[in-house]
């Protein structure tokens, strides 16, 4: 803490005054370092109050360099306050404010060298020189805002063109938009009308299909069956319909596992937890266990544990297309939220098999209604091509291009700067690239992102975020500082901080006298 | 500035840690792991009494190892042992073979001077006991068989035994071929000489705590290692170092303390090799239960410590304190204390790696103005050169060199530039050409130039061991040789453990070649040594060079300023040290303290860390509190990482940046002090930043608080370094000599009572001034010191118990050796109820100050007096006096006494 900030807390506690005996040379007309507009507060006729009213001090203590105010407004004029301020009058050029600390410290800061008066032969006036200077360049400047906006009004008037033309083909769009939507429904009703006769032609070739299915299923039932019995018939040696363990343990078939017995875990396995079976518990419980050894036994199977095997085997490499699978659903998902029409043609599962053979009734049909499926496809291709399109426009649209659309016509334009070691790519409203000489990839420095100027000068600031992302860092971004110039290109390309790049960029569509005069003459009030 | 980093991108994480697999253990280092278990019943080394010879200041004797496990007693080895009395209570034990193979090193360059004798006198020789005393007192005991050295203190009672363990070993050089060698990762060590290591153990009877050795991130006080690792100095380049830990980093100060209320004591292990330390207090419990038949009940106030290194011979100073001012004082006076730096030095520097161009340090500069910062130095890294060629710059970037320094230096600001000790091989690179064509390069183990991996890629290194090497080197610095420099550049050392990025533990192998003054009779091994040798003190060779070069660059004018991230002993006479490569992380903010008071006991009191952290981004609050501590840490220096975010004080709120102005500024307020203390410290020797119990030896929970110092006698800072905290607790100590401590925000008074709950918002850094002190302050913040200079001082006397207060101030003109011709002022400043006096401690001395009192706060004031005159130059002048407070704060308004004369105040009441 500052001593004066300590005086700030102890304030209250002041008590007594003993003695005091400072002279002073005063200035009748204001004390030093005091601006015009602030003489008035500082009279010495009368005691001084601090501008901020904690303390009320003899005019002896104003500029005595001793600082008395917490404000530091008893000293203007020396550098006894660490928060005070210094007013130089400057004639010739601009008055200036400098901190207190900068009085007597042996720099020249005010070109009429006033905040020197302890060392009088340190500075010479410049101000002069300086303010002659100052007023050419801001001629030069204005100057060039002047011819410069000859070329910014025809910018504008281009960029509004431009504007009305995309709204004008926007709202073209939207009536083609209008006018695909209906040939897209036709064609949707004609579609649907020619699947129906399409469908009904068909079901009669699925019908007979279907018969045929059942019959097959039927016979293949009844040859089951039928050797079933037989097999029943042939371990069934007393012919009584019932097959009893003592049966079983005959048959070498239920010696599951080679062993030259049938044990009674085999007869567990082949019986349940029966003693014996019918014919019916037969066909249902032991025949199908007992198919695979009989099927195995004539050669016509492979022992279990190669069957095991390979299922293991077919289970994995199912896996893999599992997956494959949950990648596809995947991008459906991404793709539903940019298109959403994308795979209809799919859903028809009544499309006909194109390697069977059909009536040429039927024939006929199929080909219309494929004719139809076609069609509408096609309209629907056009409708998103159209609704892309007006996105696009859209979008635009909505990009603030300058006030009066000055840079309108600058969107999309590249423009490039060279340096020892890199091109620099900067396409207006798109993104900001950066490549090495020595070859490599193009590095992203950014994509557009807003206008970024302080306020009240919005637009001399563009901002172009999300670039690649630096080692351990943040993502790119870049700067772009726009300054009024007669040609339209890039004039320095910097990385001040690592990853935030500056660009200085000169288009005359920042060229504006009107503008500019304000700005000066507001700089000059200060 | 920076590890390897641009090697470990593809292999670290985000969160910070050092990868130990890179560093040794103890079992990977062949020596510690050959030494550590060595716990002999009783030491083979003896001393024959027959062969004693004292001879002023000196006793020499034979040693010889003897063959203990036979019945007849075989000698096995002869050793000449050395015992030098020196002044200020404080011995040297030199062991070395009688006769060794080879030459063994010793440090070259760690001790000032050499050290003045002081009287010996063998008192008695009976019962194979030696008795000698110095001329102040102290007493020797060496028995004779086994060997061991007790010292005695005033009072008769031991301080230091020496081999007390039996742990003393000098292993012996032998003439065995090839059977040596050691292989660490996919380095090999041919280790040519064999096994040459050396060990010792010292006993610290009665002592609470042992400190030293740094630079470690462990606690200032040293912990127990029997369970652990032992402590390591080797210096070395460790990306992302970690807390609290031995391992070893960039500094190796091999000088150790004991500390208990009866008293301190200390050893200066004098060896630059590889060493490792273990440590064992016995008020450890877990060690008092494995020594049970050392301990006769109760707490056993005992502390060992052992070092062992992996080659040199013994040599070992024993300082006999006996207060801890002492023995701080009598390390500082064998490795010699700091000289008095360049003021701006002592004020606040800005860094990054890297400011990028001209255009960027013109905007940083105008930056601080803009803001009413000050600032007094701006620096540039490893970038400003042309491709890390060094003593080159990028022109590019950095086409007019000159009228950058220039347009600091208009504002009395200065640049500094960093200067790293790997030369870049480059074909016309006339460093490189040079270095080759003259022979100026560390060589290999086949006696070939070194080539290893650093910033500029293929690298060699100036062997800084060979003088030619070194007046090359310094001559690089001549303005005509390095363009664009001036006196108000200066210049950071930094690599020199040295960092080799593809060597064994990031450094360079320890089979390297250095330069050896060729002698008669030394050929072969013996004709250089080898970089194991030499490692620690490789950093002191290059900060010396750097040293003698900016002396001779203005003719011995102006005082040079050096940052060096190396250290060993006697560092301090040459460069400040900073405690590398950190993060933004609260742990490293508070490891700087302990880092940085060890450093200070150690000789180096120039000290400070990274400020805001050199790795990752500080948040405003953590930037905040570390600005707060580093201003009050007597290196002042803000550092970041290049790939870290900008972080210049206004580039946080406007909130954060007036918190960051403010701690600034108070820095500046206190720069004259810090100024003071550093002048008295080059006369002293005393640390400026100390701990607690330096001041308060007898107080004992001072003997472990190390997030708390003093600067000087006279202000104690307990910074804030933890995150979110609303209050912390601050010990004030001194309750029994009645101490009272002033809160120098307010001038709060607060009688010394122990731990106190101090309220700390985030603009509150808890310092305290001691009742009984003046300390000057200059409350007119400049752009930079230099413009400072003739700006009036406020006195601020905080009054003592009895209304009494002292102190002292310092005044030249900043940058010149002129202070050597009398050319300064050092003033005494009393003060008593009846009268207030500025007066010259040196009479012959003056300097034209244009400075002048503009206020006196009297703190702690009972009966405030009626009026006060001013007598200065036979003149009285009435002077104005308010009261504040609790009317216990008297300020004298404008005393406008002149600072260039003694004056003096009366009071009457």
């Amino acid at each position: 803490m500052i001593y004066s900030a300590w005086l700030k807390k102890l304030q209250s506690f002041l008590i007594i005054v003993f003695t005091w005996v400072i002279s002073v040379q005063t200035d009748v007309l204001r004390p030093r370092g005091v601006s015009l507009s602030k003489a008035s507060l500082y009279s010495p006729t009368k005691d001084f109050t601090c501008f901020d009213g904690t303390s009320t001090i003899p005019f002896s203590y104003v500029n005595d360099d001793y600082c008395d105010c917490f404000d530091g407004s008893d000293e203007p004029g020396t550098s006894a306050c660490i928060n005070g301020v210094f007013h130089c009058t400057n004639a010739g050029h601009r008055p200036q404010n400098i901190p207190s600390s900068q009085v007597n410290d042996g720099v020249c800061d005010c070109c009429d060298g006033t905040d020197e008066y302890a060392t009088p032969e340190l500075c010479s006036n410049t101000c002069e020189e300086l303010g002659k200077e100052a007023r050419a360049k801001a001629q030069h400047l204005a100057d060039l805002h002047k011819a410069g906006n000859f070329i910014r009004l025809e910018l504008i008037e281009k960029g509004n063109k431009k504007r009305q033309d995309m709204a004008e083909q926007l709202s073209q769009l939207e009536k083609d938009k209008a006018e695909a939507q209906k040939i897209k429904e036709e064609k949707e009703a004609l579609k649907n009308e020619l699947e129906a006769k399409e469908n009904e032609a068909l079901q009669v070739y699925r019908d007979a299909e279907e018969k045929e299915r059942q019959k097959k299923e039927e016979d293949e039932r009844q040859k089951q069956e039928k050797e079933a019995s037989e097999q029943f018939s042939r371990f069934d040696s007393n012919n009584d319909g019932v097959l009893t363990v003592d049966e079983i343990k005959v048959g070498n078939i239920f010696d599951k596992n080679k062993d030259g017995e049938v044990d009674a875990e085999e007869l567990q396995y082949f019986l349940g937890d029966k003693e014996s079976v019918n014919k019916e518990e037969f066909m249902s419980i032991t025949w199908p266990l007992l198919k695979p050894l009989l099927m195995m036994e004539q050669g016509m199977f492979r022992p279990a544990e190669a069957e095991a095997t390979e299922e293991a085997e077919d289970e994995e490499a199912e896996d893999v297309p599992r997956v494959e699978d949950m990648d596809v659903t995947g991008s459906e998902d991404d793709n539903l939220d940019g298109d959403l029409s994308h795979d209809d043609a799919e859903d028809h599962d009544i499309e006909p098999d194109n390697s069977k053979s059909y009536d040429d009734e039927t024939q006929k049909l199929i080909d219309e209604a494929t004719e139809a499926r076609r069609q509408f496809m096609d309209a629907e291709r056009a409708m998103r091509e159209i609704e892309s399109n007006i996105r696009n426009f859209q979008q635009n649209l909505e990009k603030d291009y300058g006030l009066q659309q000055e840079y309108a016509t600058l969107d999309g334009q590249c423009l490039e700067y060279e340096d020892k070691e890199y091109i620099y790519k900067l396409c207006l409203f798109q993104k900001v690239t950066q490549k090495s000489k020595n070859g490599g990839m193009e590095v992203g420095l950014g994509d557009w992102g807003e206008w970024a100027g302080e306020e009240g000068s919005k637009y001399s600031v563009m901002k172009y975020s999300n670039g690649v992302a630096c080692w351990n860092g943040p993502n790119r971004i870049t700067m772009v500082n726009i300054h009024c110039g007669l040609e339209t290109k890039l004039t320095s390309v910097t990385e001040p901080y690592r990853c935030e790049y500056k660009i200085d960029f000169i288009t005359p569509a920042a060229c504006d006298d009107s503008n500019y005069m304000q700005q000066q003459t507001s700089h000059d009030e200060l | 500035m920076k590890a390897l980093c641009l090697l470990l991108v593809l292999t670290i994480s985000s969160t910070l840690c050092v990868d130990k697999n890179n560093f040794k253990t103890c079992d990977q280092s062949g020596f510690c792991k050959r030494l550590r278990p060595f716990k002999p019943e009783k030491s083979q080394y003896s001393l024959n009494l027959d062969t004693v010879i004292v001879h002023g200041n000196v006793l020499s004797a034979e040693v010889v190892t003897v063959d203990i496990e036979g019945e007849k007693k075989n000698v096995l080895w002869h050793y000449a042992l050395k015992l030098t009395a020196l002044v200020d209570s404080t011995f040297r034990v030199e062991l070395d073979e009688a006769d060794p193979l080879y030459p063994r090193y010793r440090p070259e360059l760690a001790l000032g001077e050499e050290p003045t004798a002081d009287g010996l006198k063998l008192v008695s020789n009976s019962n194979g006991k030696l008795i000698l005393v110095n001329e102040q007192g102290n007493k020797v005991i060496i028995t004779s068989e086994p060997l061991k050295i007790e010292f005695l203190d005033l009072n008769g009672e031991k301080a230091v035994i020496l081999n007390d363990n039996s742990q003393l070993v000098v292993e012996p050089l032998r003439e065995e071929e090839g059977t040596w060698s050691e292989n660490f990762k996919s380095h090999h060590d041919s280790k040519p000489r064999g096994n040459e290591a050396i060990s010792l153990d010292i006993a610290f009877p009665d002592a609470d705590h042992v400190y030293g050795i740094p630079e470690h991130t462990d606690n200032f006080h040293l912990k127990t290692t029997t369970s652990g690792e032992p402590y390591r100095l080797y210096n070395l380049d460790v990306f992302e170092y970690d807390l609290d830990s031995r391992m070893a980093i960039y500094g190796a100060i091999p000088v150790l303390y004991s500390h208990g209320v009866k008293r301190s004591a200390g050893v200066f292990w004098h060896n630059s090799a590889e060493t490792w330390v273990d440590v064992v207090n016995y008020a450890d419990a877990t060690v008092v239960s494995s020594l049970v038949n050392l301990v006769t009940g109760g707490h056993q106030r005992r502390v060992d410590a052992r070092f062992m290194s992996e080659a040199g011979v013994i040599d070992v100073f024993v300082f006999l304190g006996d207060k801890p001012a002492d023995v701080f004082r009598q390390y500082s006076g064998l490795t010699g204390a700091a000289p008095l730096p360049p003021r701006f030095s002592l004020a606040y520097h800005q860094s990054r790696w890297n400011y990028v161009d001209e255009a960027d340090v013109r905007a940083v500069d105008d930056g601080f103005d803009a803001n009413d910062i000050p600032a007094d130095a701006l620096w540039l890294d490893i970038e400003y050169t042309d491709r890390k060629k060094y003593f080159t710059w990028d022109m590019e970037k950095f086409p007019h060199p000159a009228d950058m320094v220039a347009n600091l230096t208009a504002k009395g600001r200065k640049l500094i530039v960093i200067i790293d000790p790997h030369i870049k091989r480059e074909a016309g690179y006339f460093v490189h050409e040079d270095a080759t064509e003259q022979g100026l390069y560390v060589k290999d183990k086949d006696g070939k130039d070194y080539e290893g991996w650093c910033w500029p890629g293929s690298s060699s290194y100036l062997d800084f061991f060979n003088p030619e090497v070194t007046k090359y080197y310094a001559e690089r610095f001549q303005f005509n040789n390095f363009p664009g420099t001036s006196k108000d550049v200066h210049i950071w050392n930094d690599m020199n453990e040295p960092s080799v990025f593809n060597g064994p533990e990031i450094t360079m192998p320890k089979d390297c070649r250095h330069y050896k003054a060729p002698q008669d009779g030394q050929d072969g091994l013996a004709s250089f040594w080898e970089h194991r040798h030499v490692h620690n003190e490789n950093g002191l060779r290059h900060i010396s060079g750097t040293h003698q070069g900016m002396l001779d660059r203005s003719d011995g004018q102006y005082r040079p300023f050096i940052l060096t991230r190396a250290v060993f002993a006697g560092t301090q006479r040459y460069a400040a040290v900073w405690t590398g490569d950190n993060a933004a992380e609260w742990g490293f903010l508070q490891a700087s303290v302990p880092m940085c008071i060890s450093l200070a006991v150690s000789g180096v009191s120039f000290c400070g860390s990274d400020v805001g952290g050199f790795f990752k981004y500080p948040e405003a609050e953590m930037m905040t509190r570390w600005y707060q501590a580093g201003a009050y840490q007597a290196f002042f220096r803000a550092h970041s990482h290049i790939e870290t975010k900008r972080r210049e004080p206004w580039l946080y709120d406007a909130a954060t940046t007036a918190r960051l102005r403010d701690a600034v500024r108070r820095r500046y307020a206190l720069l004259d002090f810090w100024y003071t203390l550093f002048y008295e410290h080059s006369i002293d020797g005393l640390p400026v930043m100390r701990p607690l119990f330096q001041e308060f030896p007898r107080e004992e929970e001072t003997f472990t608080i190390d997030n708390t110092y003093l600067l000087g006698d006279k202000l104690l800072v307990r910074p804030v370094l933890e995150e979110g905290v609303t209050s912390v607790k601050v010990y004030l100590p001194g309750k029994d000599s009645h101490t009272v401590w002033y809160d120098v925000d307010s001038y709060q008074s607060y009688p010394a009572n122990g731990y106190m709950n101090v309220d700390v918002n985030i603009a509150k850094v808890p310092v305290f001034q001691r009742g009984g002190t003046i300390v000057p302050r200059k409350e007119r913040v400049r752009r930079s010191s230099a413009l400072m200079a003739h700006d009036p001082y406020t006195l601020v006397v905080a009054l003592d118990g009895q209304g009494k207060a002292e102190g002292s101030l310092y005044i030249d003109d900043g940058e010149t050796y002129e202070y050597k011709s009398n050319k300064f002022i050092y003033a005494k400043i009393t003060y008593e109820p009846s009268a207030m006096k500025y007066s010259f401690v040196n009479e012959e001395a003056s300097y034209p100050t244009r400075s002048w009192v503009e206020r006196i706060v009297i703190a702690g004031i009972k009966n405030p007096p009626k009026s006060a005159k001013l007598s200065q130059g036979g003149k009285q002048i009435p002077l104005q006096m308010t009261l504040h407070r609790g009317n216990d704060v008297l300020v004298i308004r404008k005393p406008t006494a002149s600072m260039a004369s003694p004056w003096e105040i009366l009071f009457t009441y």
